[in-house]
């Protein structure tokens, strides 16, 4: 079904209802001159491997159908690689489903057609759709850390999926083709004699892909593969995934939220948005020049690192400081150990907060960030060492000296929908410190302070109060912790990854909200987070921690700017910019991994100090 | 669609913190394939449960008697020297038989004479018919009692486990999905009434089956097939009381679970790599949902087997229930504990097993994440 | 049309969002009130003296049936009367409640227990988590009724209450092990943890924050026990243990087996208790259901 007699067969979007005119056009003008010519971009001529005419699916809810995907139309080509971005909910997950013939019950394809490589997709019967899911399109689904069998060793999970579609095979052969597999994706093959909850979340991801791959499969979807990983391994497993691809032939489908994963990772670009394809084409074009506001607003909400702030401009004053007697947070050589494992190795620092300061302390998961977090919190007793706030040991502290630390030290937390307590209105989570702590006069004064604060973080008060967690979205829920942090106004506050559940386009936002606590409320902030181009941003000194141990601290101008540390940089260049033409992950790269000895090894670079935190360096 | 984002989120938070940038390798890759092992500790730890559950058991069966206002050894001494016809003398036999029973000693005496018995299944004489010995009445029972266990238990697990798993699976007929949901109401009936409605219908109306007993009166037991046919003639009955309802609550567990399972990301990638939908259900769905269902077998074993006995009594089957509540009615006071204590014993000796069998179906507890 | 059936569709989901008005819930809480309900209309309406033996002829049929000897039933016995001459609906307007009220308040008890034991497990942690942890996982494992049977044969007669407390003495563990189990995993929760950071003492996280939400389990699980702890009771019963004066269900089919009313063919005399019982716990399982329904929404997909 290439269409060739089609007056429109060569562009690769066709009107729908909802794109407003002018993005149609672009796209139109765009791609539709430059086809059949080779044009700008090679591999323009590869024969489509996926068509997608007006595709439509509906999910029928007791609130009426909701049509989760409006007449999408679109190609894939052999050998290209073709982003779908959005928000979620925008559709990118289900059409994928779709074209799996996976749709979760209700939902059915209400219109259009899917066609792979010439066959109408669904015209297949039930056997013939199972015979073409993986031989001809693999679908690797999101959450890598639950996709693998975990009672199954994951040779056998290859060899299943071979078995089902070639029928029996001999044990040799097997044991040939998964070892080859595993071995495309740069694992041992030894690793297929492992259960999977022996590997690491960047292993099970490589081995999804390995068995993406095995039938050597016309069509990969890969729906958010990199979603649960960090920095680093997601470089790792994108530079696999597009190998195998290349090497495969086969075009791929890479599903994601990420504009700079994205930039780094697909040829073409196609926006969602509420089941609507909003804007579609070459990556380079999209990101040169958006067509769609909404486009620009998901390119604009990646944070760069020296690129321009996110912030809104402060007003110039500065913001209100005083002197303390005593320093509000010293660190005195303290470490956590559990077990055989050191989180922490011994680290001493001083935060004055006479003058409001954000410190940022960046790492991956496990480099002992989240344990430093919760010992400043006194959820953690460190195994040596001591931590004092305001120059007292919160451990000596009596009852109501407890009660003063934890009025003075807030936190706002990774994982939103967590934060509350489903039983109640979210407005208990604001309400109940701030009588707990004295600080209401009465009843109608809570009222006044909570709806004070919900303005302040740019939420309508009437319309988040009185609802309960669960109406509400992510960002609405941060949002609230940061205004509960706000009305209790705390003198230190520790705000652990609290952007990394939240959708990309309200980053910044919540980050601002975070900002202005220091800037207008003159609020301490300890940021522990792993993306790097936010803590440049926001904070005014940031410590690298890997292992337990800063390898690299100063302030964020030196050490992100300019990394010196082997593994400041090895995170630094992990970060993908939405932009094509920077290298990311190329071959180019040393296998991060492989330095891993003279990362160790490296000394400790000191960047740098910041008045009113310093940091001791033995 | 929406609910399920902060779901996942979470779980991915669960991950262990311990992944490094060494993502290349694992920290060491075993030469060879795991063996199915059991760990040492969970062993140990297993081992050291089993005796303390036996040990609490047999110590509650001896203490609770002498907390009693009653003297039970009063009662079956009394009844016994009744039964000795000696009327005159009734104090001195008495006297003499308290001795005899060693209950004359200290407590604490007795009590360790006790556990060392139990340990060797030395229960006493039985007082109804003595001098037979306890363990003797037991070793003649016990065979019928686990043998109508292992297989009503067995049975009842397997299809209980099947169904449950069918009433979620999408590919199964339609008849299934909704014909066991209804059928499921009348099994939360315990096993004794289900016993007395078929034993009325099959054995007294029908008298398609036996009334009583585990085998013919006009059999010799033996080996040959005139006996085995007449013990399964006997055993049907008693042995579908249990199955046709204790089946539900395996099926509503393993139903819970398959829901839980289907949602899982492995389902879903198992589905994408074009398996049977077959083999989907077996290797991955009941796969997985099927191990909390074998822990909650090691759970419920305790008022399983109580059921049986109960089943037993009803049907006069020539098992441990019979001997139990023919010894209530004697208040045949050794026989009531041994057969106490035998069954308990069993129950925690099945729970063992059941335990030491979960590693090897189960890769994290074999690589002792849970020890 | 397609109005017609959203409509149906949205009465249908709102139908089980409201928890009063799950159908399983309903259902099943309608025949366990109409035990009671049985209990006390017959106290009001019956004459419970007939519950004494020799207050009625023997061994009389249910009102339109014959009995062995050809005696029609009597509307002064409509379901007729047992081989000792007591009135069968006396005895069950009797038995029937005393019956549920073992189970009940041995359940109940087994909860309060649960509770306790569980909170203390959870928070305080070392030793004394060991120590309930390892004692619940022991006592789960040893069937109840042969402690009990050890029990009853020592002690004698005991009253109902009696018999629920020592019933009650095995209903802790699962309660005990679920409770500890949630309170773990809820302290490692966001919303506890922002109940620490707001300064809350333990008390109000125990019972502000987490016992709200295990409401529904405790729900589940009280129900669970009722029916475990009216099996045991009912099964102490039918061994001829447990209240030896009192009418309750078990004793009623203790009667009638040992009488051989199976084989008279006396099927009333068994077959009412029977049903009652077998009422009772389809009643207790269609609660457990519902709520099942209501806490976890994923069940109310495949809830026909």
């Amino acid at each position: 079904m290439t269409e060739p007699g089609h007056p429109d067969g060569g562009s690769r979007i066709h009107e729908t209802a909802g794109v407003p005119g002018t993005t149609a056009e672009t796209v139109h003008t765009g791609s539709g001159r430059n086809r059949g010519r080779g044009g700008p971009v090679d591999s323009m001529t590869g024969r489509p491997v996926l068509t997608l005419r007006e595709l439509s699916v509906d999910f029928p809810t007791p609130q009426g159908v909701v049509q989760a995907v409006r007449k999408l139309s679109l190609d894939v080509r052999l050998g290209r690689r073709v982003g779908f971005v959005g928000e979620s909910g925008s559709g990118k997950t289900t059409t994928a489903l779709a074209i799996m013939r996976m749709l979760a019950d209700p939902g059915h394809v209400s219109g259009g057609t899917i066609d792979l490589g010439g066959v109408d997709m669904l015209k297949l019967s039930e056997e013939d759709m199972r015979l073409a899911r993986l031989s001809r399109v693999a679908y690797i689904p999101q959450g890598a850390m639950n996709s693998l069998n975990p009672v199954m060793r994951v040779e056998q999970q290859l060899w299943d999926a071979i078995s089902a579609h070639e029928g029996r095979r001999n044990r040799k052969e097997l044991m040939r083709r998964s070892d080859e597999a595993l071995d495309s994706v740069g694992l041992h093959p030894r690793t297929g004699r492992l259960h999977p909850h022996e590997l690491s979340g960047g292993m099970k991801q490589r081995v999804c892909i390995a068995l993406g791959m095995i039938l050597r499969p016309e069509l990969i979807i890969a729906d958010e593969p990199t979603s649960a990983l960090d920095v680093v391994t997601q470089r790792q497993v994108m530079q696999t995934l597009r190998e195998a691809q290349a090497l495969a032939g086969s075009g791929l489908i890479l599903i994601g939220h990420d504009m700079g994963l994205m930039a780094q990772s697909v040829d073409e670009l196609a926006v969602l948005r509420q089941g609507e394809l909003v804007e579609y084409g070459d990556i380079r074009r999209i990101l040169g020049n958006p067509g769609h506001p909404y486009t620009r607003a998901l390119i604009s909400s990646v944070p760069l690192v020296g690129g321009k702030s996110f912030l809104r401009p402060s007003s110039a004053r500065e913001a209100p400081g005083s002197r303390r007697p005593a320093p509000l947070l010293t660190f005195d050589r303290v470490s956590k150990v559990y077990g055989k494992l050191t989180a922490l190795h011994p680290l001493s620092f001083t935060l004055r907060g006479d003058v409001p300061k954000i410190i940022s302390i960046v790492g991956q998961s496990g480099s002992g960030k989240s344990t430093l977090g919760s010992i400043v919190l006194g959820f953690t007793h460190p195994t040596a060492g001591a931590v004092r706030f305001e120059g007292r040991d919160l451990r000596r502290a009596g009852a109501a000296g407890k009660l003063g630390f934890r009025r003075d030290v807030q936190a706002v937390l990774q994982d939103p929908y967590a934060c509350f307590n489903p039983f109640y209105r979210v407005r208990h989570a604001l309400a109940y410190p701030y009588r707990r702590f004295g600080l209401a006069r009465d009843e109608a004064h809570i009222r006044q302070r909570m709806e004070e604060v919900c303005r302040t973080v740019g939420l309508d008060p009437d319309l988040v109060l009185p609802r309960y967690p669960h109406q509400l979205s992510g960002g609405q829920r941060q949002r609230l912790i940061v205004a509960r942090a706000l009305m209790l106004s705390p003198k230190l506050l520790v705000a652990d990854e609290p952007v990394s559940m939240v959708d990309a386009s309200l980053r910044a936002t919540i980050l601002s909200n975070i900002y202005d606590l220091k800037d207008r409320f003159g609020i301490s902030i300890l940021y522990i987070t792993h993306d790097l181009a936010t803590a440049y941003h926001v904070s005014d000194y940031v410590m690298v921690l890997y292992r337990g141990r800063v390898v690299e601290a100063g302030p964020p101008g030196q050490v992100i700017g300019n990394p010196e540390h082997p593994y400041t940089r090895l995170l630094v260049d992990s970060i993908p910019w939405p932009d094509p033409d920077r290298p990311w992950g190329g071959s180019a790269g040393p296998e991060p991994a492989a330095d891993h000895a003279h990362v160790a090894d490296a000394p400790f670079a000191y960047r740098g100090s910041v008045e009113g935190f310093e940091l001791v360096t033995r | 669609m929406s609910r399920a984002a902060p779901r996942d989120r979470r779980r991915d938070r669960r991950e262990p913190p311990a992944t490094d940038a060494s993502d290349q390798e694992p920290v060491d890759i075993p030469r060879k394939a795991a063996r199915l092992r059991i760990p040492p500790g969970y062993l140990v730890n297993r081992l050291l449960t089993l005796l303390l559950t036996i040990w609490i058991a047999a110590t509650l069966i001896w203490i609770i008697p002498r907390l009693s206002p009653v003297d039970p050894a009063d009662i079956m001494l009394g009844r016994m020297a009744a039964g000795a016809g000696a009327v005159q003398d009734a104090d001195r036999i008495l006297d003499q038989l308290r001795e005899s029973f060693g209950l004359n000693d200290p407590l604490i005496v007795q009590y360790v004479k006790y556990l060392r018995n139990i340990v060797l299944f030395d229960f006493g004489l039985s007082t109804a018919t003595f001098p037979t010995k306890v363990s003797a009445l037991i070793a003649r029972a016990l065979p019928w009692t686990l043998g109508l266990m292992v297989l009503s238990l067995l049975i009842t697990f397997f299809i209980g486990n099947l169904l449950g798993a069918l009433m979620v699976w999408s590919h199964s007929p339609k008849l299934v999905r909704i014909a066991i949901p209804a059928a499921m109401v009348f099994t939360s009936i315990p096993p004794i009434l289900s016993g007395l409605l078929l034993m009325w219908i099959f054995a007294a109306k029908l008298q398609w089956f036996p009334l009583a007993g585990a085998y013919g009166l006009t059999v010799e037991p033996g080996w040959d097939w005139a006996f085995a046919a007449s013990v399964l003639h006997h055993g049907f009955l008693p042995a579908l009381s249990i199955v046709i309802v204790t089946f539900g609550f395996w099926a509503l567990g393993m139903r819970g679970m398959m829901i839980t399972v289907q949602g899982e990301d492995y389902v879903r990638l198992a589905e994408a790599k074009g398996l049977r939908p077959r083999t989907v259900l077996y290797g991955y769905m009941i796969r997985n949902a099927i191990l909390p269902q074998i822990t909650a077998f090691a759970l419920k074993i305790g008022l399983l087997v109580a059921g049986q006995v109960l089943v037993e009594r009803i049907f006069a089957y020539n098992g441990m229930g019979k001997l139990l509540y023919d010894a209530i009615l004697d208040q045949d006071f050794p026989v009531i504990q041994g057969v106490s204590y035998v069954i308990i014993l069993m129950t925690a000796l099945a729970v063992f097993l059941v335990d030491l069998a979960y590693p090897l179906i189960d890769p994290r507890i074999r690589h002792g994440s849970d020890g | 049309m397609t109005g017609v059936t959203t409509r149906a569709a949205r009465r249908r989901m709102r139908r089980f969002d409201n928890p009063w008005t799950n159908p399983k819930l309903f259902c099943g809480a309608g025949l366990l009130l109409a035990i009671v309900a049985l209990g006390l209309l017959g106290r009001l309406l019956w004459d419970l003296d007939l519950v004494f033996t020799g207050s009625a002829p023997l061994k009389l049929p249910p009102i339109g049936f014959e009995n062995l000897r050809g005696q029609p039933g009597v509307p002064a016995h409509p379901i007729g009367t047992d081989g000792s001459g007591r009135d069968m609906l006396a005895l069950i307007a009797i038995g029937a409640p005393n019956t549920l009220f073992v189970g009940f308040l041995a359940s109940l008890i087994g909860m309060g227990a649960g509770i306790v034991l569980g909170f203390t497990a959870g928070f305080v942690g070392g030793r004394t988590d060991d120590t309930i942890r390892v004692l619940s996982d022991v006592m789960i494992t040893i069937p109840p009724l042969l402690i009990l049977v050890v029990f009853q044969s020592a002690f004698g007669d005991v009253s109902l209450t009696i018999m629920a407390l020592l019933i009650a003495g095995f209903a802790w563990q699962s309660p005990t092990r679920l409770i500890r189990a949630q309170v773990l995993s809820m302290k490692q929760s966001g919303y506890v943890m922002m109940a620490r950071l707001s300064g809350a003492p333990t008390h109000h996280i125990m019972f502000r924050e987490m016992l709200p939400n295990l409401v529904p389990y405790l729900f589940g699980s009280f129900i669970a026990n009722v029916t475990t702890s009216i099996v045991t009771a009912v099964g102490l019963e039918v061994l001829g243990l447990g209240p030896q004066r009192i009418p309750t269900l078990g004793r009623t089919i203790y009667d009638a087996i040992s009488a051989g009313a199976l084989i008279q063919n006396l099927w009333w005399w068994w077959g009412i208790p029977t049903v009652l019982l077998a009422v009772m716990f389809i009643g207790l399982l269609l609660v457990n259901l519902g709520l099942d329904e209501i806490s976890n929404p994923r069940l109310r997909r495949l809830g026909r």
